[in-house]
């Protein structure tokens, strides 16, 4: 039973206790001192993989253990773009309050973090460009514009580039990391209408479901370059690592199913049904072993089920057009964006039930790596 | 099936690859209305997903599969357009129901990719009914002609829900 209250639940526990004294230490001094407290070396490796994200949070929490990790350490932010309300909202989930709320014109929606974390990267889709936003600041940083559709933005966890895909074409921009912001450096061509990336936790490899060519593409991310092309289900949008790095799975949203694919290998090696119009993936330990959880945008649930034997194992009613989905860095907790109801939804993984729920701005999107 | 279909015949119709893909942002929009009837009245009178009556612009709805999830129904508009919808979800308990367009001409209402929710709330004798939907523009690219941009698309639709919500009211009130 211990073993299941996790760190995350007792810091909740412990500051509702405290909540009628002063709030000392709310907001801006926890994140920061969160910074400080996990050295970048254990920082995730997998920055576009989120399931990487929780692997490396567990080997965290393995190798401290847990009466000796300091509790700020884990002072977890989710960082939603609002995209009808033109926003990026910073909300801390053990306190489940709104931090900040910075103005990002342009129907934000795609994101991805630099590999420090310090840094948010929120395509703008309807305003053609990428902003940065200094997440140690709160606010943003710099604007980078682009021709096209920008949507589904990743980053190299390595060499800290920015991929971010055009809605409208065949490609992905390459931008650089810079002090000043981002400064575009060329793109690579991919099949059509590119939408969710991932790149491998060494940095090699960048993966890109492109929704209408029904297929993910397999680039050398140095020779920048379509080294393969692998087909999929229908329409895949959301496109996932496993936490171990080796398979990436992709939301097929007309499909209404998840393709697992083995893309050394180049081949797809399974598929599970999902509810209606799948969105996208998130990996964290359920009982029995890893698990995988998927956006039902159409059902307003969350899909469950084992990535090693492709079987559905469960269903999580969530609020209103599920979107982005993520693990918390302890991997105990899977946050949810709902669009429509404009609220996240928090899932125990372990007993796949909803926990509690935070309101949001207008249309939560959350497409990417969005849990700090 | 039915998206499949579609996709691949605006594969075969269209130049650019480019018109295939919806808009980048989807649109919200959310009516609802209060009324002086208990909620299993105005139930009867919405919840029948092969009776489109209740919403002023249909003249007929033809369809099959019932009230079963994958149900199907043509509505025929007042002027003769037609509009193809599949039922998503169906709870007669909770006096819910979801479907989604799969197949109309922007020229009748300017949306893509649209899904919707018909929810009943009873309290007594008064009812909320509400109506929302879901869904793109009706041009889906970049830069919109005014009638096919967002704006279009979320005033057809409000305009659609707030004159059917009326009409379901008033029928309910009177009475019939």
């Amino acid at each position: 039973m211990m073993r299941r209250v996790g760190l995350f639940n007792d810091l909740r526990w412990t500051r509702r206790l405290s909540s009628p004294l002063p709030a000392a230490g709310e907001g801006a001094p926890r994140s920061r001192s969160a910074e400080g407290s996990a050295p970048a070396s254990d920082r995730p490796t997998g920055t576009v993989s989120r399931a990487g994200a929780g692997a490396a949070a567990r080997r965290l929490t393995l190798c401290l253990g847990l009466a000796t990790l300091p509790a700020p350490a884990l002072g977890q932010e989710a960082i939603v773009t609002t995209q009808l309300g033109n926003a990026v909202e910073i909300i801390d989930l053990p306190s489940r309050t709104i931090l900040s709320t910075i103005p990002v014109a342009g129907a934000p929606a795609g994101i991805a973090l630099s590999p420090d974390r310090r840094r948010a990267y929120v395509s703008r889709p309807e305003g053609h460009g990428v902003t940065v936003i200094d997440l140690e600041a709160r606010k943003a940083l710099a604007e980078v514009s682009l021709p096209g559709g920008p949507l589904g933005i990743g980053v190299n966890p390595v060499s800290g580039d920015v991929y971010v895909a055009d809605w409208f074409g065949a490609r992905v921009f390459v931008l650089r990391a810079t002090p000043e912001g981002l400064r575009p450096d060329g793109e690579i061509a991919t099949g059509k209408s590119p939408s969710g990336l991932a790149v491998t936790p060494d940095g090699a490899t960048l993966l890109v479901a492109n929704r209408e060519s029904d297929s993910v593409s397999v680039i050398d991310a140095a020779a920048r370059r379509e080294i393969r092309r692998i087909p999929v289900g229908t329409h895949p949008f959301g496109l996932t690592l496993s936490p171990d790095g080796t398979r990436a799975f992709t939301a097929n949203v007309l499909s209404d199913d998840v393709s697992a694919i083995d893309f050394a290998a180049g081949r797809e090696t399974g598929r599970v049904a999902t509810g209606q119009r799948p969105y996208v993936i998130a990996f964290a330990q359920g009982q029995g072993g890893l698990r995988g959880f998927v956006t039902d945008q159409y059902s307003n649930t969350v899909t469950v089920f084992d990535p090693a034997t492709m079987a559905r194992v469960g269903t999580v009613d969530v609020g209103d057009h599920p979107e982005g989905i993520a693990a918390t860095r302890d991997g105990r907790t899977i946050v949810v964006a709902n669009w429509g109801d404009n609220g996240l939804s928090l899932i125990d993984p372990a007993t796949l039930t909803v926990t509690g729920t935070v309101a949001t701005g207008d249309g939560p999107r959350a497409f990417g790596d969005f849990l700090r | 099936m039915q998206f499949r279909t579609l996709a691949a015949v605006a594969a075969l119709a269209t130049v650019t690859f480019a018109a295939q893909a919806h808009g980048p942002t989807r649109q919200k929009v959310s009516e609802s209305i209060e009324i002086n009837a208990p909620a299993d009245k105005v139930w009867a009178m919405v919840g029948n997903f092969q009776d489109g009556s209740w919403i002023p612009v249909v003249e007929k709805t033809e369809g099959k599969g019932g009230n079963e999830v994958k149900a199907t129904r043509t509505l025929t508009l007042k002027g003769g357009a037609t509009v193809e919808e599949e039922l998503g979800k169906y709870d007669a308990e909770k006096k819910t129901f979801m479907y989604r367009i799969t197949k109309v001409d922007v020229k009748t209402l300017p949306v893509n990719d649209y899904s919707s929710t018909v929810e009943v709330e009873g309290d007594g004798s008064k009812t909320k009914l509400t109506w929302k939907g879901a869904f793109y523009r009706g041009y889906m690219n970049n830069d919109p002609p005014p009638d096919q941009n967002d704006e279009a698309a979320k005033k057809a639709v409000s305009g659609l829900y707030k004159a059917s919500l009326e009409n379901v009211k008033a029928k309910a009130e009177k009475g019939s």
